[in-house]
């Protein structure tokens, strides 16, 4: 028999190791919203019944953590995300992986991150440096306090927002519910729990480090793809507009010969900027996951879930 | 005993595998307003007057994956004093889906029942 939710939850976290953490994320999310919201009118409808009793015909309907875990990981297994990676076709030659990038949903899902990226580094970081800033200052004011905490909490909201851009473009399994409080906690401890656990702190580096990191994604994809489709299309850039290939002190005109050569490099230096773009997805996609998502191997946290 | 207990639940298991997903699509397009988890499983609950169908438990990861399909829309209804509740929609392309399910549904009952009554004659 369970006393309490918590004791519910550390056995459905138990059940739920070696499983994608933000599946564990919500499905403890899940779980709590529903015990509680259960737990909540059981008691008002029968005021002399314990705790521990109510949870148990609770769960007997819920399921136990074990039938539960066993739930979320058999429908997650039929639920990949989107454009969650897929296994390459053994069959395809070398040229051949190296071309079929192009017509992938994962290619132009990074591409569209990385396009976002331009702004949402810009947006977060400043979001994140001022309003580091200035809940700092506003500390040495009794108003600091509720401003820092607003802030601090903020950052879980966005933390969801960019967990869901990434995981609906670069297919990473990401939490799908924001984190909260335990309901019976007082302001204070709320407020204790979210300065004190790594998550928030974690989330608020990733805010800062998504800054040059989104910007260099976004300049190096858009100089590398305007040099490979300058390429491509030297001869009609040449032909209409009599422009140079490049200008570095002077100005560089090839011959006429090199021109086919030109653009097959062209082609390879494009489709070469695809892999990169892809790279890059799977790269941030990972350390999104590591910053964004609570790690599972720590204790139960007291305060939120 | 316990080996026919092991079988009844897989049997179980496996049939509510694919109609937990039509029973979702159905009670949301009956509701009037979205509904969060505990609220739908209160009202499958309340309809379900014999041995229940599924543990509540396994209802979440259907709805999410009703809702990653597209079936479902959702929003959260954030709150600093519990935890959010996710509300869910059901979609127009949830509400073909419901329609083209539920002629799959009753084919596949009428196949079932038609198969069962003759299997008692044999």
């Amino acid at each position: 028999m369970y006393e309490n939710i918590q004791e519910y939850l550390a056995q459905l976290k138990k059940e739920l190791r070696g499983s994608d953490p933000a599946l564990i994320q919500d499905a403890l999310s899940d779980a709590e919203e529903h015990l509680q919201n259960a737990l909540e009118e059981t008691l008002k409808k029968s005021p002399q019944i314990s705790e521990p009793h109510a949870l148990e015909s609770l769960i007997e309907k819920y399921g136990t953590p074990a039938e539960v875990a066993s739930a979320y990981k058999e429908i997650e297994t039929r639920i990949q995300p989107t454009l969650a990676p897929t296994k390459p076709s053994k069959k395809r030659s070398f040229w051949g992986k190296f071309f079929s990038t192009a017509g992938e949903s994962r290619t132009w899902g990074a591409f569209l991150y990385i396009l976002i990226s331009g702004l949402t580094a810009v947006v977060y970081g400043m979001w994140a440096l001022m309003g580091g800033v200035f809940s700092l200052c506003s500390l040495i004011l009794i108003i600091g306090i509720p401003v820092t905490g607003l802030f601090l909490f903020s950052l879980r909201g966005i933390a969801l927002v960019e967990g869901r851009i990434i995981e609906a473009l670069l297919g990473i399994r990401m939490p799908r519910k924001p984190i909260f409080f335990r309901r019976k906690l007082n302001w204070r401890q709320k407020y204790k729990t979210l300065v004190m656990e790594s998550l928030t702190w974690k989330i608020y580096a990733y805010l800062i480090l998504h800054f040059p990191l989104g910007l260099t994604y976004f300049l190096i994809t858009i100089f590398l793809l305007s040099l490979s489709i300058k390429c491509v299309l030297y001869p009609v850039w040449f032909w209409v507009f009599g422009r140079p290939l490049i200008t570095i002190n002077q100005p560089f005109y090839p011959e006429g010969w090199s021109f086919p050569l030109i653009v097959i490099l062209g082609i390879i230096f494009l489709f070469s900027t695809f892999h990169l773009i892809r790279f890059i997805g799977r790269f941030h996609g990972r350390f999104a996951k590591l910053m964004l998502v609570r790690k599972q191997e720590q204790t139960f946290p007291q305060g939120s879930s | 005993m316990d080996r026919s207990n092991d079988v009844n639940k897989k049997f179980q298991k496996e049939l509510n595998a694919g109609t937990a997903a039509l029973v979702l699509l159905s009670i949301l397009a009956q509701a009037d307003k979205p509904l969060y988890g505990y609220r739908i499983a209160k009202l499958m609950e309340s309809g379900d007057k014999g041995t229940p169908m599924m543990k509540q438990g396994a209802l979440y990861p259907v709805l999410r994956s009703l809702h990653q399909s597209g079936l479902l829309e959702s929003y959260v209804d954030p709150s600093v004093s519990g935890p959010p509740r996710r509300y869910y929609k059901i979609t127009d392309s949830g509400l073909n889906a419901l329609k083209s399910w539920t002629k799959i549904w009753n084919q596949t009952k009428t196949f079932v029942d038609q198969i069962l009554k003759g299997s008692s004659h044999v």
